[in-house]
């Protein structure tokens, strides 16, 4: 008997690290118009993206189901693991109520869920500690504890290349007051309380990078950082490196799935960092 | 003046000669314009001079029976602190409040009191700005109270004056020795002509020897100058606004400005009447302007008329900068906002998307005043304001407003839109006032700015040449190009800006271009440059085709 860690496809989970981590992931659901896709399931992040910026229907998501949740709960609890279930802000996505449900329906199952307040890799990060605390001989309890601790240190900050997708996704938060904006953007957004807030204003691309690159440097050392992303290689590569020199734990990174790119749109580049030594 | 007391005036005879010297000033208000340096339509430097010390002398005065010269300088000191406009009407502001400080005790005013009170102005004046600049009009108003600095020898008070004078008209001839850039343009400086034509306004009310100024203009310059005094500046900064804002030229032979201004002063407000004996340039607000344009056209043949009815421009320019809606208790004042002067409407529109709480009209030839400044301020009512002057030549008056209103301000001394919008794009609504200022600060430097306008006179600046009618393009302050059109004006800007792969270029088009012209200028420069980009927004700005932020 041991602690599995659960979290959900907006997560943003690189999928070698999940199977190394033991950690099982449930998808969300990306609809474009009636066609429904389990995210990294029946659509991989390459076809997402290349329909989101091809196709003229623009996609909507939905939070897995009590149901989604069940078909993974169900085989763990019944193997004798206790779960650990860390998940997106409670306040962007319905997800974390669908696990709380889910578990209500195992009385006899030990389930713990978290939830980060966080989107993406901060979730990822969140869900890595738990693994790394059960690994190391924490109960679900101690596991879910690692996890809310190493959320509630760490920050995610973004760049999108358009508001556009969080105005239609109505996942604008406080950001909000940007689209009144008669001047172009490309604001730097973090997570706060669990929800999107702007963080900086600035107007061109290579500008935001750079801040955000001067952001990291200036909040280190971290204990752990993660990229995401849907830029070049070269790009991602660059700020992985840069955020390298700030942590002493292998930088994760990762392109961002469908549940999150609804939302950030293509174009997007931003990192979730655990403060800590 | 009374014979008896030639030499010691009483609070009356004090205004009087404020009003002489006003007076002077106003007489020569076009021609000390016309002394820019750059050959651009900024020449203002009269016209805030004059309306800061109309605001002086418009001031509620002490009763007359009871007033001292101490009182009624006082009096007239903060009225001029509160109407000062632009750098040199800030800077003659203090001079004042020094003068005032220097009366202060004197319930009558003598030679000896003049000398003293005039080294107070002329240190109050020193103490307005942060790195005083000889060759400005510091220099002029330093020789003046130097020439008087009291002495052994108790001297009459028109004696005083004079000597002041002559000690200022010869410092103000040094002024081209003393700052390069006035030489290379061949003119005096425009702020210390201002204080010389003061100075010698006084002394020709109280002596018989009268003082004829001769001021040279740069050529071509008093035409262009005597154009810019914006009608937008005067109809919506001033006082007055009711009625018709009516201007109109006089030509004719033997005119006399002096006579004509007496007689439009008595039938409208915000009078300014200049020319010589051949034309006569009039403006006023007045119920009805039919009787000043009889009045004109009696006098000889009407030329350049021009009637406003600024009931309506009123309502238009309130309903536009959003003071007609106030929202009936529902808005909470903001906790910190944030107020920019903007030169055009668009202008305004785009810093009120970015959230300013509101916007100043005002930039270059329509300087707000202090007072304007904490109008706007007040109306807002947030526990905090940061005040965006964005322009170089109305940072001393935003930082005037500061000192002088009750409520807290900082002045975030942004030099042009481009600084004022990447200062804005830094405010965060959720911090504290200090901290934003801060911010902001950092931010001005953040991106370069641009601007093209067309060329007042023909000139070399900066070793670039000029001839009158051409666009020219200033980068960062210091003049880059000069071309055919305005399009060609901003590539060869850019070009000279060499913008980096990825840049931004926001194009703000002027109140005198078409949208299509300006899209046609953005499409020309993006082929140009590889990896930039260009937005183009509505500025609605006066004088300039383009101001531009390159980040």
């Amino acid at each position: 008997m041991a602690v599995k860690v659960v979290t959900d496809s907006a997560s943003d989970i690189p999928a070698e690290l999940a199977g190394e981590l033991g950690i099982s992931v449930v998808p969300c659901t990306v609809f474009f118009g009636a066609e429904a896709f389990k995210d990294g399931v029946e659509i991989t992040k390459e076809e997402f993206f290349h329909r989101l910026t091809t196709g003229n229907v623009m996609p909507t998501t939905t939070q897995p189901s009590v149901g989604d949740f069940l078909d993974v709960y169900k085989p763990l609890a019944e193997a004798g693991h206790d779960i650990v279930s860390v998940h997106v802000s409670g306040k962007l996505s319905g997800t974390v109520n669908s696990a709380r449900l889910a578990a209500q329906e195992l009385p006899d199952a030990t389930v713990e869920t978290v939830d980060t307040e966080l989107a993406s890799m901060g979730v990822a990060l969140a869900a890595k500690a738990a693994a790394d605390a059960a690994s190391a001989g924490a109960d679900a309890a101690g596991a879910a504890e690692a996890a809310r601790n190493a959320a509630a240190s760490t920050e995610v900050f973004v760049v999108p290349d358009t508001l556009e997708y969080l105005k239609r996704g109505g996942r604008i938060g406080g950001a909000q007051a940007l689209l009144g904006s008669l001047l172009s953007m490309k604001p730097i957004l973090k997570l706060m309380d669990g929800e999107v807030h702007p963080h900086e204003k600035v107007r061109t691309k290579g500008k935001a990078v750079q801040r955000m690159r001067e952001i990291a440097a200036s909040g280190g050392p971290y204990r752990e950082a993660a990229v995401m992303h849907w830029v070049s290689d070269e790009e991602a590569n660059s700020m992985v490196e840069h955020l390298a020199q700030f942590t002493a734990s292998a930088v994760v990174s990762g392109s961002i799935g469908a549940s999150i790119g609804a939302h950030a749109g293509p174009g997007v580049i931003g990192f979730a960092l655990w403060k800590g030594e | 003046m009374n014979e008896q007391t030639s030499s010691a005036y009483d609070a009356h005879d004090f205004r009087q000669l404020i009003l002489a010297g006003a007076g002077c000033l106003e007489a020569n208000v076009d021609a000390i314009n016309a002394l820019n340096v750059f050959p651009v339509p900024d020449g203002d430097t009269g016209i805030n001079m004059l309306l800061t010390l109309r605001a002086a002398t418009s001031a509620e005065v002490p009763d007359a029976a009871s007033a001292t010269v101490g009182s009624m300088s006082s009096a007239i000191a903060r009225g001029a602190l509160l109407g000062a406009r632009g750098n040199s009407g800030v800077i003659f502001s203090q001079f004042m409040k020094g003068l005032a400080g220097g009366l202060a005790e004197c319930e009558r005013a003598d030679g000896a009191a003049f000398a003293t009170a005039l080294q107070a102005a002329a240190d109050a004046g020193y103490q307005a700005v942060g790195n005083p600049v000889e060759g400005t009009m510091l220099s002029v108003m330093r020789a003046a109270a130097e020439a008087v600095y009291p002495s052994s020898r108790p001297a009459e008070a028109p004696d005083v004056l004079r000597a002041a004078y002559e000690a200022a008209e010869r410092a103000l001839a040094y002024t081209p020795e003393q700052l390069p850039v006035l030489k290379q343009a061949g003119v005096v400086d425009a702020g210390g002509q201002g204080v010389v034509a003061f100075l010698a306004g006084m002394v020709n009310l109280v002596s018989e020897e009268q003082i004829v100024l001769r001021i040279t203009a740069p050529e071509g310059g008093l035409e262009s100058a005597a154009a810019n005094v914006s009608h937008e500046f005067l109809e919506h900064t001033e006082e007055e606004m009711y009625g018709y804002c009516t201007q109109f030229v006089v030509q004719g032979e033997g005119l006399d400005p002096d006579a004509v201004r007496e007689r439009v002063m008595a039938m409208a407000a915000s009078t300014v009447v200049v020319g010589d004996d051949r034309v006569v340039r009039v403006h006023a607000h007045a119920e009805d302007p039919g009787p000043l344009l009889s009045m004109g056209a009696a006098l000889g043949a009407l030329d350049q008329i021009n009637i406003q009815n600024m009931d309506l421009q009123h309502q238009e320019f309130m309903s536009l900068h959003g003071y007609g809606e106030e929202p009936a208790g529902e808005a909470e004042p903001a906790a910190v906002a944030v107020i920019p002067v903007a030169p055009g409407d668009g202008i305004a529109r785009v810093f009120r998307s970015l959230g300013a709480a509101a916007t100043v009209s005002g930039g270059q030839t329509m300087n707000p005043s202090a007072a304007d400044i904490i109008a706007v301020v007040q109306r807002t009512n947030a526990a905090f304001t940061i005040v965006l002057p964005n322009n170089k030549n109305i940072v001393l008056a935003a930082e005037q407003a500061a000192e002088l209103a009750d409520a807290p301000i900082a002045v975030v001394p942004s030099r042009n839109v481009a600084q004022g919008m990447a200062a804005m794009l830094a405010f965060n609504p959720d911090l504290g006032g200090d901290e934003n200022a801060e911010t902001m600060r950092s931010a001005l430097d953040s991106v370069r700015s641009g601007e093209v306008t067309t060329a007042v006179r023909s000139t070399t600046i900066d070793g670039v040449d000029v001839l009158e009618g051409q666009a020219i393009a200033i980068l960062d302050g210091a003049l880059a190009a000069a071309a055919a059109t305005p399009g060609a004006a901003l590539a060869a800007m850019l070009e000279s800006a060499g913008p980096e792969e990825g840049a931004l270029v926001t194009l703000f088009y002027g109140a005198g271009l078409s949208e299509e012209a300006a899209q046609e200028a953005a499409d020309a420069i993006s082929g140009r440059f590889t990896g930039i980009e260009v937005e183009v927004h509505e500025g609605g700005q006066p004088h300039y085709h383009y101001l531009v932020s390159i980040e």
